[in-house]
């Protein structure tokens, strides 16, 4: 089965660059082979740093040789951050081995500065960007433990006094903060509880008075026992007014665009988690044995890994998708990416669930060849609450659905342009600036639904699939255009939150829509055909409660069979299909 | 709906006020225009969608943190009307 | 009414003392120091020990206390309430000897009872590092003694929880070479008295969850083991323990009741505590569905743990279908939950130590994730439930009941007949009678709801249950049996049959005991106790409402979003209110402190 002749239509656009798939990316190959126990910066070796709950100094110097920190400074200060989706896939060889790791020594350092690569502050950025190049730690101090993501209440003061800000108050929780070179500080500068009253302050901490300061004590969680999360007081800190990074009172601002690329891009990384899951129990059931046979072998648990692959293809879709959409769709990310941050770690959650099912008691050893699974386990909901949790995500996503459903969906929205989908194709390099912090009226990635499906009218398994997720989307639209006005609200009732919730389901669909069509001319077969989509749309429209049409039974085999051939010739599950070490 | 002639800044405040009051699921009387809107827990992020309304209504664009800026609906409605005026100056 | 098993378990509570007390032996402070440092928690299983509570593992005609079952599971609650690391390390002498209870000799039995009582800890050895459900490919093996008496036993049982602390080891072990169902056997190893060079231990493994347990192995070489030692006969193995299996399964209820009832409580307490847009996180209305779905998950689980429990003695010949029921549904609805109240603890849910409260939310989360693999994981419980398809669809179709014994199950005001072990059977012939006296008891409902004694949506939901389990039914028939080669949809069918069962389990409970706990002069005797607050959960059939539309919803996915979420508002006022008077989170009154006395 192959393409419907339609998407041959992408031809006109630039081949797809595709070379590199048969070479491991430059970190896989600096990692080596994850299962080999002798490797120090293999699995067994990221087991042992978790448990002393530190992060393991041959991964740490491994990523400082690597000069890790130079990715996320914008090529314009000297680095290499082009592409957000190419970050995610620098950063996925890390997830892969250890979530703590690519957090804690690596991702929290885009946390730290995006806010300030979003800001017009060239001074603070040149500065910031010599900080990362350098290999230097950077931190970013937003909240606090008792206002969590309700910024506009977090208490930490900076109060004028004449060239000077004084500081005074705590932030807990904050990753890095006491081994930082610089914090990024989200602090109070109005008195009222507006969004006017906050300004962010780039503190160089080697300036910072000592007996002003206090750093409290270490701060532990379940899972990414290897970050360290600290906190810091201030005792009337003096700071020089020249510290205030972009407009006074503009920090919720900021945040609202710098935290669009950091939710993505995060989400896009912890694919890398997800693959080594479903890589461990994709192995284990080749090669466990039980009633004669091998486990893979029962008709059920090839469902269960099919159907995690599936799920593997999804959020890689959805959230690579809405790293290119920071280019080329910034005027609509305020929406995707909370949408997306919302239901990937869910979808990731859930299919780990069903796969620790499979492994049986050994995803419930700590030790063993198979002992990295509940690593991740415990690692995963960490990562995906660190600077954002799902009912925020939701509450983020409600508010903004009402006029979309109104101006744009299934109302002659034109759907994306194809270079949103191309897989690893170059893009204009990243401009914070230009992200919105709401979004508009258009929504162009959900427009591709119900082109997509006008298209597939005529295919057996595809046709009725889109067919029905339309007919959902007609719904939600109606849905959220008579959305009572208090359920747009933090306050709002359970049925806000479900209408996010669909919203970021059809969000996912349309992304495998895309990525399927626009990707036709792709190397490998299996992306150009259509099991893994027949196989994703069903995954979806069962979530959101809908009967599934009858498909064929191959569709699942054939996804199966690559997830299958993927592990043996040692290649990543994820979109781009990469070789590994 | 997109209105052909400038509205007065009265009409917005109205306007304005009925938009807020229908959020807030309370009735307009309610509505103080002097009022910061964050006092009616008109949350900052919430706000945001205010502006959206204000561009489906008037044709125009505004900053989406209109609203925080501008945080009262008689500062929205003035601010409002000398941009519409603007706008439909530079139009003519 | 006050419910026996209910006013012994708070009195064991009580006695355990308070465990917010760092002062206690059995407080939350130390429950999570020993998980930090991966420590066996000795001292808090010798106060259960002092309390009597490895008496409560023996059967009376034994010499210990178990009398009915419902009791034993709701004394492991309230130890699974406070750590599930003591539960399933004390309660685990209850699966070592329940081979014995089932289907040892009076005399072996007896002595065994007295070591229970007198603090011999006994373990279980299925398991093997090869092979874990496939009990028949077990590699130990016990040959004939070299004068024909007795066995020697060689090989490895890994994963053992107390393989290491054990006293005595109820051993599976191949006695014929070519093996078989009927080619192993039961030994009751006693291993202070083996030769030391014959066996040794294997080392306890790094655990995700009840990190202080004892999950380690034993090796046997040549272990001489009197003939003394066979349980039941030789050959009779794997049948003993298939049907110890279904008490055990049963048992393991109770340990995600407690855990979920620890997680709900944390999320319950923290949704007061916490301010959010200026007012505290239970103001919500987000919030509040994601705890009052929870609670309702967790009356549901409720109610099936208590027929299934009851049912041990009362329908003890339905014991395969309702033990893998239980033993699936429980835990894999008390497994969903903890994401659902994770949300609403954000960071708290995560973080460990002194933060917040001990960090007991992230560690009873870990530590339940076995509830569902030991004892029967969950894929095995399902395919046993398909294997069972023909008598379950047979049973349906012809509306088989066994009247007596549900109305024993169901009713909590009649005391319990004696458990007979004879009637324990391998598969059940006669099906499940919750399930197929599911339209009686649609019709019963109907009228009640006629009548106005119960709300009109109750009556509409039973009746939606009743028409999704015909539909059921009949793709049940359709499944051709196949020994191993079960298709993916075969085992969804499963999870919703578990469904009905619960429903029905549900309806079954609501219908026997809405007088007792439900009627109208309690309501309106201006009690403030907790047996008022009961009341309300009971009258017109609330709680019912909310556990049928949960489970709805599981039996016939597509139905979810049809399915009214209304009825969870209502229920947050029973939950506040319990939560309130600091007593269990419970379908039935739970008596305080002051009460129990
Ligand atoms: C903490 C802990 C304590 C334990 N305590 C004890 C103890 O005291 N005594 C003891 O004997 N054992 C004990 N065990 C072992 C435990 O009971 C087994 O691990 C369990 O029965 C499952 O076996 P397995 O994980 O080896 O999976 P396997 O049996 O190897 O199965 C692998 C996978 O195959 C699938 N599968 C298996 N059977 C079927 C089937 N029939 N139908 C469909 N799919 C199937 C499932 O997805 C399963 O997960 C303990 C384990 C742990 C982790
Ligand atoms: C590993 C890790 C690393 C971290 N690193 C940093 C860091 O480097 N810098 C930093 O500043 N912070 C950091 N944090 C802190 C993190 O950002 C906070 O934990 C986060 O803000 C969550 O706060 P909270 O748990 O208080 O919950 P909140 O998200 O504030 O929510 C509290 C409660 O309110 C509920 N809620 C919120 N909105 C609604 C609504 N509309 N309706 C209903 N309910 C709602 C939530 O569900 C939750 O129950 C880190 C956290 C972790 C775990």
């Amino acid at each position: 089965m192959t393409a419907i002749d339609g998407h041959t239509a992408d031809r006109a656009e630039e081949a797809l660059p595709t070379g590199y798939l048969d070479t491991a990316h430059p970190l896989e190959t600096r990692f080596g082979d994850p299962d080999d126990p002798d490797n120090p910066v293999g699995f067994a070796a990221f087991l042992r740093a978790d448990e002393r709950g530190e992060l393991l100094p041959a991964g740490r110097s491994l990523l400082d040789t690597y000069q890790l920190g130079a990715e996320f400074v914008p090529a314009a200060h000297g680095g290499r951050l082009r592409q957000a989706d190419e970050l995610a896939q620098t950063l996925r060889p890390v997830f892969r081995r250890d979530a703590a790791l690519g957090l804690g020594h690596g991702a929290i350092k885009l946390i730290a500065s995006a806010t300030v690569w979003s800001t017009a502050s060239t001074d603070h950025q040149r500065w910031l960007a010599q900080v990362l190049l350098r290999g230097g730690q950077a931190a970013g101090a937003y909240t606090e433990l008792a206002s969590g993501h309700d910024l506009t209440r977090s208490t930490v003061r900076a109060t004028r006094d004449g060239t000077q800000y004084r500081l005074t108050g705590s932030k807990e929780v904050i990753n890095n903060v006491n081994r930082a070179d610089s914090v990024t500080l989200l602090a109070r500068t109005g008195d009222g509880s507006g969004s006017r009253d906050h300004s962010l302050l780039l503190l160089d901490m080697s300036t910072v008075r000592r007996d002003r300061l206090r750093f409290l004590p270490r701060f532990r969680t379940a899972g990414l026992r290897a970050v360290h999360l600290g906190g810091v007081e201030f005792l009337d800190c003096p700071v020089p007014a020249s510290a205030v990074v972009g407009e006074l009172g503009g920090a919720l601002e900021t945040v609202l665009r710098a935290f669009q690329v950091t939710k993505a891009t995060l989400t896009a990384a912890t694919v890398g988690c997800f693959d080594t899951q479903l890589r461990m129990v994709t192995r284990f059931a080749l090669e466990r044995r039980l009633y004669h046979r091998s486990v893979a072998e029962l008709p059920h648990v090839r469902s269960v890994l099919a159907n995690a692959y599936a799920d593997l293809l999804i959020s890689d879709c959805l959230s690579s998708t809405v790293c290119r959409a920071l280019h080329v769709l910034p005027g609509q990310t305020a929406v995707y990416a909370p949408a997306t941050k919302y239901l990937v770690p869910l979808l990731i959650q859930e299919s780990v669930d069903q796969l620790a099912t499979v492994l049986g008691a050994r995803s419930f050893l700590r030790e063993g060849p198979y002992g990295i699974f509940q690593k991740h386990l415990r690692d995963l909901p960490v990562a995906s609450l660190a600077h954002s949790g799902a009912t925020v995500c939701q509450a983020t996503v409600i508010p903004q659905l009402p006029r979309l459903a109104r101006r744009s969906w299934l109302s002659g929205q034109q759907p994306a342009p194809a270079s949103l989908f191309r897989l690893g194709a170059p893009l204009p390099e990243l401009d914070f600036r230009r992200l919105e912090i709401a979004a508009g009226a258009e929504d162009s990635l959900l427009a591709v639904l119900p082109d997509a499906a006008a298209e597939l009218r005529a295919d057996p398994e595809l046709g009725p699939l889109s067919a029905r997720l339309v007919t959902e989307l007609a719904a939600l639209k109606a849905s959220c255009t008579a959305l009572a006005p208090r359920n747009r609200t933090p306050l709002a009732e359970p049925i806000g939150f479900e209408l996010a919730e669909r919203y970021s389901i059809l969000l996912a669909a349309s992304a495998c829509l895309g990525v399927w069509r626009h990707n036709q001319d792709h190397p490998n077969p299996f992306l150009r055909d259509t099991a893994w989509l027949a196989l994703a749309l069903r995954r979806l429209t069962a979530r959101l409660g809908l009967p599934v049409p009858p498909g064929s039974a191959t569709a699942e085999q054939r996804v199966f069979t690559e997830l299958v051939t993927r592990e043996r010739e040692n290649r990543s599950f994820d979109l781009a299909g990469r070789l590994l070490a | 709906m997109t209105t052909t002639t400038i509205s007065s800044t009265t009409e917005i405040r109205d306007w304005l006020r009925e938009r807020v009051a229908f959020y807030l699921e309370r009735p307009i009387e309610e509505i103080d225009s002097a009022a910061r809107l964050v006092e009616y827990g008109l949350d900052s992020l919430y706000a945001l969608t205010l502006c959206g309304d204000i561009e489906d209504e008037f044709d125009i664009t505004v900053p989406p943190t209109l609203a925080w800026d501008f945080p009262s609906v008689n500062a929205i409605a003035e601010q409002l009307h000398d941009q519409i005026s603007e706008q439909r100056l530079a139009d003519r | 009414m006050r419910y026996g098993p209910y006013a012994a378990a708070a009195r064991l509570d009580e006695r355990l003392g308070d465990p917010q007390d760092d002062g206690r032996l059995f407080s939350y402070a130390r429950c999570a120091a020993l998980d930090e440092g991966e420590e066996f928690p000795l001292e808090i299983c010798r106060e259960l020990d002092f309390l009597g509570l490895p008496r409560a593992y023996v059967p009376v005609e034994y010499g210990g206390t178990l009398l009915g079952y419902d009791e034993a599971l709701q004394l492991m609650r309230v130890v699974a309430r406070r750590d599930l690391t003591v539960a399933i390390g004390h309660g685990k002498t209850f699966l070592g000897a329940v081979s014995v209870w089932t289907s040892g000799d009076a005399e072996q039995a007896r002595r065994l009872g007295a070591e229970i009582a007198g603090g011999t800890i006994v373990s279980w050895g299925l398991t093997e590092r090869d092979h874990g459900s496939d009990l028949l490919a077990g590699e130990v093996r016990a040959v004939p003694g070299p004068d024909g008496s007795g066995y020697r036993l060689s090989g490895e049982k890994w994963l053992i929880n107390n393989a290491t602390r054990g006293h005595q080891l109820c051993v599976l072990a191949r006695t014929d070479t070519s093996g078989g169902p009927r080619g192993f056997s039961i030994l009751l190893v006693d291993r202070r008295t083996l030769d030391p060079a014959s066996h040794r231990p294997l080392p306890a493994v790094a655990l995700h969850g009840i990190r202080g347990a004892d999950i380690s192995g034993v090796a046997f070489t040549d272990a001489a083991v009197p003939a003394t030692a066979l349980v039941g006969t030789e050959g009779g193995g794997l049948e003993i323990v298939l049907k110890s299996l279904q008490l055990t399964r049963t048992l393991c209820a109770s340990l995600s009741l407690g855990a979920a009832d620890q997680a709900l409580g944390l999320a319950v307490d923290y949704a007061n505590e916490r301010h959010n847009f200026g007012r505290p996180l239970v103001d919500l209305p987000q919030t509040r569905r994601l705890l009052t779905e929870s609670y309702a998950d967790l009356l549901l689980a409720e109610a099936v743990t208590l027929v299934a429990g009851r049912a041990i003695n009362a329908l003890t010949g339905e014991l395969s279908v309702s033990s893998a029921i239980t033993k699936y549904f429980v835990p894999t609805l008390v497994d969903r939950m903890f994401p659902r109240l994770a949300k609403v603890l954000g960071s708290r849910a995560l973080l460990v130590g002194d933060t917040y409260r001990h960090g007991r939310f992230q560690k009873v989360q870990r530590d339940h994730r076995i509830v569902g693999i030991f004892d029967g994981s969950t894929m095995v419980n399902l395919h046993s439930l398909v294997n069972q398809f023909p008598a379950l669809v047979r049973g349906y179709r012809r509306g088989r009941v066994d009247l007596a014994g549900l109305q024993a199950a169901a009713t909590l005001e009649e005391p319990l007949g004696a458990f007979d072990r004879t009637r324990l059977e391998l598969v059940s012939r006669p099906g499940s009678s919750p399930v197929q006296a599911l339209p009686l008891a649609v019709e019963e409902l109907c009228e009640l709801a006629e009548a106005g004694e119960v709300g009109t949506v109750v009556g509409t939901l039973a009746t939606e249950l009743r028409a999704a389990t015909d539909r059921l039914i009949e793709q049940m028939a359709g499944h051709r049996p196949t020994a191993l080669d079960v298709p993916a949809e075969v085992f969804a069918l499963a999870e919703s049959y578990a469904a009905c069962f619960a429903a029905a389990a549900a309806i079954q409970l609501w219908l026997r005991n809405r007088k007792a706990f439900g009627s109208d002069e309690l309501r309106h005797s201006g009690l403030q106790n907790s047996e008022l607050r009961h009341s309300e959960l009971w009258y017109s059939g609330l709680w019912l409402e909310a556990a049928l539309t949960r489970a709805l919803a599981l039996v016939d996915p597509t139905l979810r979003t049809e399915l009214s979420g209304e009825v969870f508002d209502r229920l947050a006022v029973p939950l506040f209110a319990q939560h309130a008077s600091g007593r269990l989170l419970s379908l039935l009154p739970y008596p305080g402190e002051e009460e129990s006395a």
